[in-house]
């Protein structure tokens, strides 16, 4: 049935276009001159010889930003996984009484918005000498991504058979000995998933650096480009070209480990 | 959500119980071993998380500014007899309504029919996966500015287009429009929820098995029949989550719509959380703020205890 066939690869094609055209888009923006970029036909393939955009978008403070987003999702990255490892352990390997209300109160914090603790937190952050600090931003951007990570790695841990420990605590090994020596080599696709979520949900975080920092020049990415909308003295190329170089580490990223992510969320916390 | 239920399965192995046969917590060590792994975390939690939620609460019964948070006065219920008093909290429930109604509906129901067409064999599939995924990838701020940019009145290419097909927006943003905005924001939320939805239903596909496929064809099934006897059995669970979970995050949702409209034109796109966060930032009243916040959260566990007890019940049914 070759109609079928063709009217199923349109679809297709249909679909990843949907998909992909915005991202597209903004690339052909960021490399348009002014005069393309307002008459009625714009031109819909980029033109390569204007690459001068890209250097002109890397004067001022954006590699600032760049840098600051990639210090805070490093940093998120780094705490969360310290903390989610010995947590998603406990809660795979242990039976120990308020296990269920720990991880009903786990996913209570799925549904709590970033927007209704931001005010409290505000204050404990001002009280403490946080606001206007990156370290600040990477505590609270551990506490929103930490309890998803834990039901990945949980889930992931929970596939490694228990007969592996018992060998190795048959040789002496001690509780902890046997998480970093047994269980983390054995779940390093899913730490490596886990560290790209980590890393990216801190990438990506809005509110809270919009609320918490003052300084124009410790504002991460994401802050500094949305503060672009609606300031008319900036460049459409230029925000275009800031909005591709915060992007594509992203984009990239998640395309190289999705399959990992899938299987881990899968696993972890989505099906079951 | 299975996730509750499967904690139960934390059994201990036999020969992790103790040499007098009597019953350990734990494969090694005394009862509080799996604390030693789970307080840092908990603790994190509780302080980042946990306090706040309840200093949340009590904000909620109390009138206070972000310029003296500890100057505090108690008022009770005031707060909240103020939100249900004012037609614009009504117009802001609604929105909210309509918004995460139609993004779940959308989201889910894009995302299995972009499953369903990737499920089948063909040449590429691998790639049209991995890049369907794009749109889930890219960050929520970036996203906005380019929606943003493509909404623009003059230079925008959606107005482009839809002038091109005979379909003209009225003059003006699309995005300072009352009546387009919300649609716009939607359309731009679906877009970027629906591969989430597609990537995991496409891996809750796999579980379909093929015999029963290739024996409702055999009968002579047509898709519509196929799908209704041997997938969507396999998938419902799976469908239930992602509604969930859809519905959770939509409720959630702020930096999308608070960079492209800020809850306007007129209110027409201010959910709850873009109510709560211009209550407590822009008119410095955080005790409405809080009781904003609060209603939201019931909403969100209200869902979550409706959707628990379906799927509870459907297992329930299934098991006999």
């Amino acid at each position: 049935m070759p109609w079928g066939r063709y009217l199923r690869v349109l679809a297709v094609l249909a679909v990843l276009g949907i998909a992909v055209f915005p991202l597209y888009w903004m690339f052909v923006t960021s490399l348009t001159t002014d005069r393309e970029l307002f008459t009625s036909s714009p031109r819909l393939f980029p033109d390569f010889s204007l690459t001068g955009t890209y250097s002109e978008a890397l004067t001022g403070p954006v590699p600032r930003w760049l840098l600051n987003s990639f210090l805070i999702a490093a940093g998120t990255c780094l705490v969360t996984l310290a903390l989610a490892i010995p947590f998603a352990y406990g809660l795979s390997r242990f039976r120990f009484r308020g296990k269920v209300a720990l991880v009903i109160g786990l996913f209570v914090t799925q549904m709590l918005p970033e927007s209704l603790l931001v005010v409290p937190l505000f204050a404990i952050f001002r009280t403490f000498g946080l606001l206007d600090s990156l370290h600040g931003l990477v505590l609270v951007d551990t506490a929103f991504v930490l309890p998803i990570v834990v039901f990945v790695l949980k889930g992931a841990i929970d596939g490694i058979p228990r007969e592996i420990e018992e060998a190795a605590r048959v040789d002496g090994c001690r509780p902890l000995g046997i998480l970093t020596r047994i269980n983390v080599p054995l779940i390093a696709p899913s730490l490596a998933a886990t560290a790209v979520i980590a890393f990216f949900s801190a990438w990506n975080e809005y509110v809270f650096a919009l609320t918490f920092i003052f300084d124009r020049g410790l504002q991460p990415a994401s802050v500094g480009l949305a503060s672009f909308i609606g300031e008319l003295s900036t460049p459409t190329q230029t925000v275009m070209a800031v909005a591709v170089m915060y992007t594509l580490p992203a984009v990239a990223f998640y395309l190289i480990a999705q399959r990992y992510i899938v299987t881990g969320m899968t696993a972890g916390s989505v099906k079951g | 959500m299975t996730a509750i239920a499967r904690s139960k399965r934390g059994q201990p192995h036999p020969a992790a119980r103790g040499a007098t046969g009597r019953r350990r917590s734990s494969p090694t060590g005394s009862s509080w071993t799996p604390w030693a792994f789970l307080a840092p975390g908990v603790l994190y939690l509780l302080i980042f998380q946990g306090y706040p939620l309840v200093e949340e609460l009590l904000l909620s019964f109390s009138s206070t500014s972000l310029l003296n948070p500890h100057d505090r006065e108690w008022v009770g219920l005031d707060n909240y007899r103020d939100i249900f008093a004012s037609p614009d909290f009504r117009q802001t429930l609604s929105v909210t309504l309509v918004y995460t109604v139609t993004c779940v509906v959308g989201a889910v129901g894009s995302g299995l029919g972009v499953a369903l067409l990737l499920n089948a064999k063909f040449r590429g599939r691998g790639i049209a996966r991995a890049l369907v995924a794009i749109p889930w990838a890219a960050p929520t701020v970036a996203v906005a500015v380019i929606a943003t940019w493509m909404m623009n009145a003059q230079y925008g290419i959606v107005n482009r287009a839809l002038e091109a097909v005979g379909l003209g927006v009225p003059s003006g943003n699309i995005l300072d429009s009352a009546d387009y905005a919300l649609p716009a924001i939607l359309a731009t939320t679906i877009w970027q929820l629906f591969p989430f939805c597609s990537i995991v239903l496409l891996a809750a596909l796999q579980a379909v098995p093929k015999e029963v496929k290739e024996a409702a064809s055999m009968d002579g099934a047509g898709h519509l029949w196929t799908f209704r006897v041997a997938t969507w059995p396999v998938i419902k669970p799976t469908v239930g989550l992602l509604t969930l979970l859809m519905t959770i995050w939509s409720i959630r949702r702020f930096e999308l719509i608070w960079i492209m409209t800020k809850g306007g034109p007129l209110g027409s796109t201010e959910t709850l959380v873009i109510d709560l966060y211009s209550s407590a930032f822009e008119h410095n009243d955080l005790g409405r703020a809080a009781a904003i916040g609060m209603v939201g959260v019931c909403i969100s566990l209200a869902v979550v205890l409706i959707g628990q007890s379906m799927a509870l019940r459907a297992e329930k049914k299934g098991g006999h």
